[in-house]
């Protein structure tokens, strides 16, 4: 059964123009200048029951433009879409009993108040049973661990803390579709992990549906079976997190620091300069990136190598002070993707000979 | 229809359970209470000084009466009018600002009428400020004035003041709801304020106005907020039924405009944010 179908939703919006300056402003105040901006350009999606997807796109890619229409909070210019048997932005009070919210940068807890006076608000709102209410929310603090911070008011809570209260009180009335926009940002690590794991574990126990945003590669990774990557408003790729995996997120950037205060670059080539030969006693699969001088920063193909072989060769010929090993940034990734399919239709069509 | 009354019973209790937590955080902003109390104390001063004067200088010194106020009536009057109008939340700001960092979003996605969602944070915020700024301006009039010679009313003024709540509220719903077209919604609360003050009748009562002005006046949505339950308190309840009807005559009209905004308005609204 499908939670979630659309058909060629598109949002345009009218933006007004303003050059700088003061002169340019006092204009704009009787002849403004309109531009229009397509935001999200006929995006066909299906999502069935229980599946779990990641919804990727750089910066301005059309991601929140789309799950606000989803949500019912923003009306499309045209096409349509059906969430759990609604139209959205039509029955958006009725849509809203059967499916959960999170957003990482917006709060539904009461500033001031502890954590607990927002379950039994919401559970007023969401008019549950006292009884059920009760019980869920008990399981709830259980399994999220959230009993110490239950009376202490959100504003003194850490921002770990205070998102899991948050997840947490988006589960209150077992939505059966959950969409999470951005619900790791800023966290530490451990944090991140606990939450991936919270949300697997609903998904798995209950079925519920989990359409997910995220910049970090390790949600989508722990999180979700399928990708959608978008970008300038249409969809891009649409397939299993594995096969995104084997692409895209093959890729891991590891960063060297050495003592030599010349930086590494040395090490590899006597003369000091940019060197041919300096890139081919480079490790087998990587490549080097860009970085500082004082460091040696190298894009591992996982696909060709490992991270422990890398470092292992790396180790036996520098002396190393400091090493991470990081996803590439989202962005980067997409970038990269979509350079590839932009050249793909070049090829195809060919220049003239 | 025991299940009708039972979906009945759950509605109701979704807003009282919102009126209640806004109860609740309030009492987080003592600050704020301290603060309008101090300036509450400090214009009643001034006007009680202002109208003292102005008595005296009449020549029945201060047992003189003016458009059927004696010195008494007007102190309570204004007593009564400045805790109405302190105790109004900020409506407009609190609006604006939701629309403009996206805070609107995590109302619009709860399943709750956004209307009847300000409402009822209106009145939690409002009703407790409200006898809080009473208590502290009645202990003022007592002090000074005396006791008042309400009678009946009492009975009248609170009748007059839930509506007249709901009315303040819808008057700056109206125009706080215009942030879901434009940035800026001050300048016009700006303005509604003002009206409030002047045709609303807070500052000097509607009967001590040059009769063209009254004549204007009687046409306008403000007298209903402030006038009509300070003016029934001190004379008594005279003139209730009429206040009465004209003040739901206007929550009928004005609510219906808000509602119309509110359906346009959201169809319109472009939530900010990610």
């Amino acid at each position: 059964m499908n939670v979630l179908e659309t058909k060629g939703l598109a949002k345009t919006f009218r933006i007004k123009r303003k050059e700088a300056g003061l002169g340019a402003s006092i204009r704009s105040l009787w002849a403004p200048q309109w531009i229009d901006k397509q935001a999200v350009g006929g995006i066909d999606l299906t999502v069935a029951e229980g599946e779990t997807v990641a919804f990727l796109g750089p910066n301005g890619a059309g991601k929140s433009t789309t799950i606000k229409m989803l949500t019912g909070i923003l009306h499309p210019d045209s096409g349509e879409a059906n969430v759990l048997g609604y139209v959205p932005w039509r029955d958006r009070k009725r849509l809203a009993y059967r499916i959960g919210t999170v957003f990482g940068q917006k709060s539904q807890l009461w500033y001031h108040l502890p954590p607990i006076d927002t379950f039994e608000l919401m559970s007023r709102i969401y008019e549950l049973d006292r009884t059920e209410f009760r019980q869920r929310r008990d399981s709830l603090i259980e399994r999220f661990e959230l009993a110490p911070y239950l009376s202490t008011p959100v504003r003194r809570l850490s921002l770990g803390e205070r998102m899991r209260c948050e997840i947490a009180c988006s589960f209150l009335h077992r939505p059966a579709l959950l969409f999470l926009d951005e619900p790791t940002i800023g966290l530490d690590a451990i944090i991140k992990e606990r939450i991936r794991e919270l949300i697997a574990e609903l998904n798995r126990e209950e079925g519920t549906t989990v359409f997910l945003t995220s910049h970090d590669a390790g949600d989508i990774e722990r999180l979700c079976r399928r990708a959608v990557v978008i970008h300038h408003g249409g969809i891009m790729v649409d397939g299993p997190v594995e096969r995104l995996k084997r692409d895209i997120l093959r890729y891991k950037t590891v960063t060297i620091r050495t003592p030599d205060a010349a930086g590494p670059e040395l090490t590899f080539d006597s003369t000091g300069k940019e060197h041919p030969a300096a890139l081919l006693s480079l490790p087998f699969g990587t490549q080097r990136l860009p970085s500082e001088p004082a460091l040696l920063k190298l894009s591992v193909d996982l696909t060709v190598t490992e991270v422990g072989v890398v470092l292992a060769e790396l180790m036996s010929r520098l002396i190393i002070l400091d090493v991470t090993i990081e996803d590439p940034p989202m962005e980067e990734v997409i970038k990269t993707l979509y350079e590839r399919n932009q050249e793909i239709p070049v090829f195809e069509e060919g220049t003239p000979p | 229809m025991s299940q009708v009354l039972n979906r009945l019973g759950k509605k109701t209790a979704k807003y009282i359970a919102v009126g209640r937590i806004t109860l609740k955080q309030q009492l987080a902003y003592r600050m704020d209470f301290l603060m309008r109390s101090m300036f509450m104390l400090l214009i009643l001063y001034v006007f009680m000084q202002l109208w003292t004067a102005a008595y005296s200088a009449q020549g029945g010194g201060l047992q003189a009466t003016m458009g059927g106020f004696s010195l008494k009536d007007i102190i309570w009057y204004l007593v009564l009018t400045e805790a109405f109008s302190l105790a109004f939340p900020r409506l407009c700001t609190q609006i604006e600002e939701e629309v403009k960092n996206g805070g609107v979003a995590v109302r619009l996605l709860t399943p709750i009428s956004y209307n009847g969602y300000q409402y009822f944070v209106y009145m939690g915020e409002g009703l407790l400020r409200f006898l809080i700024l009473l208590a502290c301006g009645s202990a003022i009039g007592l002090l000074f004035v005396g006791p008042p010679e309400f009678g009946g009313g009492w009975a009248a003024f609170a009748a007059l003041g839930l509506g007249n709540f709901t009315l303040a509220f819808l008057l700056n719903l109206c125009v706080a709801l215009c942030a879901f077209w434009v940035e800026e919604t001050r300048g016009l609360e700006f303005v509604l304020q003002k009206l409030q003050f002047t045709a609303g009748g807070m500052l000097i009562p509607l009967d001590l106005m040059p009769h063209w002005l009254q004549q204007i006046c009687v046409w306008l949505p403000f007298q209903a907020v402030l006038y009509f339950p300070a003016k029934a308190a001190v004379s008594g309840g005279a003139g209730l039924g009429g206040y009465l009807l004209l003040q739901l005559l206007w929550i009928v009209l004005l609510g219906g405009l808000a509602a119309w905004i509110y359906a346009r308005g959201v169809r319109r609204l472009n939530v900010n944010g990610g």
